[in-house]
């Protein structure tokens, strides 16, 4: 099976005045299919950077990035809009969920956008609710919810538009030990189960080793391939 | 979950910020709608003829034909006429002289002071000149240019009609826009001129500026196909000082109308984009989900459009509601009289509060359309 991520020679530079800071200083990777890749690396090593161009929300100095036979590189904003709505879900490590929706609307989000009619809608939410173990705090606010189920809810919104791919930027930073694990097994399962490919950033080895394999950053590089 | 409904539930995000702004547009549309209808109260009578209380009545024919005394009951009978009075022009002079340039009228002094409530004399002068039927009242200006003093005899020979009259001076009056002028009685003129019967014009004063519009055409249709048709117009000279007294008060109006309007736009502008830049990481997330540039830039408009139809509908339906439930007329003793809020201004506080969500959405969608994902996630990061 072909890598669903391709990346070559790929760069992201900052300019500051005189300065520049290479973000990202050619890097080239596959990630295969399914797999829950882990990336590692000091802060300023450039994972988020790398994890939000292969998200199609930031975009290389240089080099190329191809995500299911896409070129993400070459889509203009608004097709990358649509790319993204169908192919990526999103976790982020705080605030990730809008405060004035319930966890319901929160995962509905997505759906908006997607030309489904409300009981289809009704059926994806419940089902990634389900999956992610909060089928009874649908009607939660996310100030009425733990940071773990915060993030649980956050996962249910990025899986219910049933996409390939699926970030995380440190998804358990902010959590104590036992939500992180939960939220690990989750995403664990969702790539040995479902068969989505899962790239999570992290601090935390221990939060790496739920992952099937484990890469690491150095200013901008990649270091070696384990 | 819908896309309005989404909007709905972000607007009544910040309750008491939706409350302090929705009721902030609202009061000052309630004061822009209040200005022009003041506005309208004092641009309007002078253009429809309703500002005069004052109508004179002439013979349709020519000026100079005079009218049947005979008319005086019916016209007092016609809805909306509070006083009805002769007024002759004598066109007096002295013997042999030269025609005078201050004009001789007769009236009925009974009714005078009613017609011509600007005109001040003093009381005991007033009831003396009431109670003698051969004596004048006469403006300031001609009683110090001629030299007269009280009890003054004046005999006038008419240069119109076939008749003298003598006057004693009882009275001096001042307050109008011409006092030069000496008032006597008809009853006197009808008298020298022999049971005469008839009158020069009738002056009439309406009840209110209202009534005064719908006389005129009733006056003329009361003596329409008789011997004596009328003409019957509201009294151009008091109109012509009444505009140019509110061409100041016009541009007042106009400008602080003008900038309750700009004062409001920018405490607006800067609250729609602090609740805006509030939300940054969360628009950032929505983008980063897949929701377009342009729909982003449509919610935020969607929003602020909503604010300010809140406040047009509270504050220009407060003002509305106002001129309905109040009786406004007895509350300013008579200044305004209609205090009516036409949909005319209606539409230009709706337009108003249109321009005004446009133009205080502008730059919040500018900024949100601008930001890229990762610039919008770091914040509050
Ligand atoms: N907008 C920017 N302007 C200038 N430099 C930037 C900008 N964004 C990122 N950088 C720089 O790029 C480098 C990589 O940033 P990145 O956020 O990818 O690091 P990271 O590995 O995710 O760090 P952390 O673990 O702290 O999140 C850093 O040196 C950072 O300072
Ligand atoms: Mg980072």
């Amino acid at each position: 099976m072909p890598p669903i991520v391709t990346i070559r020679s790929l760069s992201k530079v900052y300019r500051q005045g005189e300065m520049e800071i290479a973000a990202l200083d050619n890097v080239s990777l596959d990630i295969a299919q399914g797999e829950f890749l882990s990336l590692m690396g000091p802060s300023g090593s450039g994972k988020s950077t790398l994890l939000h161009i292969i998200a199609g929300i930031d975009r290389p100095t240089s080099g190329e990035c191809r995500v299911g036979g896409v070129g993400v590189t070459e889509l203009d904003d608004s097709q990358l809009a649509d790319w993204r709505n169908q192919n990526v879900g999103f976790v982020f490590q705080s605030f990730n969920l809008i405060p004035v929706l319930t966890a319901y609307e929160n995962v509905e989000l997505p759906l908006l956008l997607m030309d489904l009619n409300g009981t289809r809608r009704k059926e994806l939410v419940h089902t990634a609710l389900e999956l992610v173990g909060l089928a009874d705090r649908a009607r939660h606010l996310p100030k009425q919810m733990s940071g773990g189920q915060e993030q649980r809810v956050a996962i249910a919104r990025a899986i219910v538009t049933d996409p390939k791919l699926v970030v995380a930027d440190e998804p358990t930073g902010n959590l104590d030990s036992a939500s992180a694990e939960a939220v690990l097994e989750i995403l664990r399962t969702l790539s040995s189960k479902a068969g989505k490919t899962v790239i999570m950033v992290t601090h935390d080895p221990r939060a790496a080793s739920f992952g099937s394999k484990t890469i690491h950053l150095e200013k901008g590089r990649l270091l070696d391939v384990a | 979950m819908t896309i309005p409904g989404f909007l709905v539930r972000n607007a009544f995000r910040n309750k008491r910020r939706l409350l302090l702004s929705v009721l902030g547009i609202a009061v000052s549309m309630f004061l822009l709608v209040t200005l022009m209808v003041v506005l309208r109260e004092l641009t309007q009578p002078p253009n429809d003829g309703g500002s005069s209380l004052r109508i004179t009545v002439r013979n349709k024919l020519s000026l100079a034909n005079p009218l049947p005394a005979r008319q005086l009951p019916i016209i007092e009978k016609i809805p909306g006429v509070e006083a009805v009075m002769p007024l002759t022009w004598f066109g007096g002079k002295f013997k042999e002289d030269e025609p005078l340039m201050w004009p001789q009228f007769a009236v009925d002094p009974r009714k005078f002071r009613k017609i011509f409530g600007e005109i001040r004399v003093p009381e005991d002068q007033y009831e003396a000149w009431v109670k003698d039927r051969t004596s004048c009242i006469v403006g300031r200006d001609t009683f110090k240019e001629q030299k007269m003093h009280i009890g003054q005899k004046l005999t006038f020979l008419s240069g119109i009609y076939p008749c003298s009259v003598e006057l004693t001076i009882v009275g001096v009056y001042e307050g109008s826009i011409d006092d030069r002028v000496v008032w006597f009685h008809h009853a006197y003129l009808d008298e020298a001129l022999g049971d005469w019967g008839k009158v020069g014009d009738w002056w009439i004063k309406a009840t209110n500026t209202e009534t005064a519009a719908q006389i005129c055409p009733l006056i003329e249709a009361a003596f329409a196909n008789t011997s004596d048709e009328v003409r019957a117009e509201s009294e151009r000279a008091f109109q012509l000082s009444f505009v140019s007294m509110w061409g100041g008060i016009k541009l007042l109006i106009g400008g602080v109308s003008t900038a309750v309007l700009v004062s409001l736009l920018l405490v607006t502008a800067s609250t729609v984009s602090m609740s805006i830049r509030e939300r940054f990481r969360e628009l950032a997330i929505l983008k980063a989900i897949g929701f377009q540039r342009r729909e982003l830039c449509a919610f935020i408009l969607a929003e602020s459009f909503g604010l300010s139809a809140l406040g047009v509908v509270f504050g220009a339906g407060g003002a509305w509601l106002m001129s309905r439930t109040m009786d406004i007329k007895s509350l300013t003793h008579g200044a305004f009289v209609s205090f009516e809020v036409t949909p005319q201004m209606l539409g230009t506080a709706a337009l108003a509060a249109a321009a005004l969500g446009i133009l205080s959405s502008v730059f919040p969608a500018m900024s949100v359309a601008r930001m890229s994902v990762v610039e919008g996630l770091r914040t509050l990061d």
